[in-house]
């Protein structure tokens, strides 16, 4: 006897949610791609010729990557920054490799296409891309804090050099202030940094 | 072959000689190849291999389960030819070369959560074989209760395949002291019997505490006895006891031709009708290469002995007639609910709204007092 606990997560639960664009060549993998993302339940909307620019709110972009002489700049890319991508390629060579990771696709899917596979693909790309943009979020805010802290640090010095106090007093001294101010301590050392640079220069 | 799988085999020779009684397909014998995989999926894909290459059969009939259909896929979809599937199951698949007649969780298993929570209440126990097809149920069956107000799991057991009666003593014991309003049953084949078998020792009370199941047919009633199977609930697209003139009139003429020892059920039924699909289809085209045939089964409408069904172009699975029924002393079902109309399959549904059911199921006769 085993015990379960099956439950969906949250996630997945979201997928028919999903606003999809297809770029791709209305062939063989094009049909197989858009009738298996419409059994998914997706909202998926084919453009080819690629557009100039997709809907802004587009989730997800499954885009055939065809080996060219030259990378071609594709100008729809700009027009919705938060979707994944998924390449569709012909090729698994290192010219299509490169093609496709300058796309920065996250997930791929290998002509001729089967319909099984796709949803694999498209859950294991968004499930990473939201990692991936979890983990983005995280460095920004780390980056702040470290750049922050620094900042306290340094202003710090200046009060216990220009004051003669030391380090518990200069933090002191630096918190009371913006206490008094209704403003982050970070701002009372930039405050600091800056009025040191004009004194001092 | 179990009770079901050989019920299944003999809706498919059924639907056979009726073809050929009515004078076969453009005045031509349909002739049956029959070969016994014993239940694994190993012996499945070789048979289906000897089907394609030796007897150069275009379309097989078959697979009792998704392990014997996941094996079989590959030699189906590399030889193109076309497989009829006769069984429910989790869904989430679609082949080009496969044609699904059993149904998806959201013919069966959405109707009968929304019933049985409104019914007996939203606290389930739920118990299951150890494979894929009751880790699906149990995944979407948890997300329903837990929408109702007061939804609690009391319980996620999976037993062996080949469970015995003493492998589900401790599982009987805990749903006594836990006391859910109802268990929801995955078990499946031989330990189906084991499983309600213990309920009854351990003198569980199907009316106060039923259990819902997906799998139990007239079969597994047959097999366990009238009296351990009472009370207990299933959710099916068909039961013998559908009282139309049409399922009479079909179930008449089986049991005429092969006698008592097979019971009518869902499975029966599915294997029965897929073949009239293929016949419809092959008789406005004339051959059955797959490409020549499936334009013609796709879209194809029958009528079923559950009533009228239609193979729905996109995904390659069945519009079917949910229904729910509940064993009575003679060891039929007795439909307690029913769809107000035929409902198309939605093979990749991850998240299903109970909601939508409160419409879409009717309550049959006396069990109608309260509406669901």
């Amino acid at each position: 006897m085993k015990n379960g606990k099956r439950l969906t997560p949250e996630f997945l639960k979201q997928l028919r949610l999903r606003r999809i664009a297809v770029v791709h060549p209305r062939d063989e993998d094009g049909d197989v791609l858009m009738q298996q993302l419409q059994r998914i339940g997706c909202r998926a909307q084919a453009f080819w010729p690629p557009p100039k620019s997709l809907p802004s709110d587009t989730d997800v972009i499954f885009c055939a990557v065809q080996p060219a002489a030259a990378p071609t700049a594709l100008e729809w890319l700009q027009s919705c920054p938060g979707a994944v991508i998924i390449a569709v390629i012909g090729y698994e060579n290192p010219t299509v490799f490169d093609d496709m990771l300058q796309l920065g696709a996250s997930g791929v899917l290998t002509s001729p296409l089967r319909s099984m596979g796709v949803m694999a693909a498209l859950v294991m790309t968004l499930a990473l891309s939201e990692e991936v943009q979890a983990l983005h979020k995280r460095v920004v805010r780390l980056e702040q804090k470290l750049s922050s802290v620094n900042q306290i640090n340094e202003a710090k010095l200046i009060l216990m050099r220009t004051r003669g106090v030391n380090h518990t007093e200069a933090y002191r001294m630096i918190r009371e202030q913006a206490m008094s101010k209704r403003i982050a301590t970070e701002e009372i050392a930039r405050a600091i940094i800056h009025a040191n640079d004009i004194l001092s220069s | 072959m179990s009770r079901v799988e050989t019920s299944m085999l003999f809706g498919t020779m059924f639907s056979i000689e009726e073809i050929n009684d009515a004078g076969g397909l453009g005045g031509r014998e349909l002739v049956p190849v029959h070969y016994d995989p014993q239940s694994n999926p190993a012996r499945y894909a070789q048979l289906a291999a000897k089907l394609i290459q030796e007897d150069k059969v275009n379309v097989i009939f078959g697979c009792a389960n998704s392990n014997a259909r996941k094996a079989v896929l590959p030699v189906i979809e590399r030889s193109n030819r076309m497989l009829f599937y006769p069984m429910m199951y989790e869904g989430f698949e679609f082949s080009p070369n496969v044609i699904y007649t059993g149904g998806t969780p959201n013919q069966h298993n959405a109707p009968l959560a929304h019933y049985m929570s409104n019914r007996f209440g939203p606290r389930v126990y739920m118990v299951g074989s150890d494979y894929i097809f009751p880790y699906e149920s149990n995944r979407t069956m948890s997300d329903f209760i837990l929408q109702q107000k007061g939804g609690k799991k009391l319980g996620e057991r999976y037993v062996p395949l080949d469970a015995q009666e003493k492998d589900f003593s401790a599982i009987v014991q805990d749903i006594k002291q836990k006391q859910p309003d109802f268990v929801f049953s995955t078990v499946v084949g031989q330990s189906t019997r084991m499983f309600y078998q213990a309920y009854a020792d351990a003198g569980l009370d199907p009316r106060q505490m039923p259990i819902a199941s997906l799998s139990t047919s007239e079969c597994e009633v047959a097999e366990m006895g009238n009296r351990i199977a009472e009370g207990h609930y299933t959710a099916a697209p068909y039961f013998r006891s559908i009282s139309t003139s049409r399922n009479r009139s079909c179930v008449a003429r089986f049991v005429k031709r092969f006698g008592d020892r097979i019971e009518p059920n869902m499975s029966w039924e599915a294997a029965y009708f897929q073949v009239q699909i293929f016949a419809k289809a092959i008789s406005q085209v004339g051959e059955d290469a797959y490409h020549a045939l499936l334009p013609n089964v796709l879209g194809c409408e029958i009528e079923a002995p559950q009533g009228d069904i239609r193979v729905d172009p996109v995904t390659h699975h069945t519009r079917l007639h949910p229904r729910i029924g509940r064993v009575n002393a003679s060891g039929q079902f007795t439909i307690v609910a029913q769809a107000l109309s035929a409902i198309d399959a939605d093979p990749y549904m991850i998240s299903h709204d109970l909601n939508d059911w409160t419409h879409a199921l009717q309550i049959v006769g006396q069990d109608g007092n309260d509406t669901i």
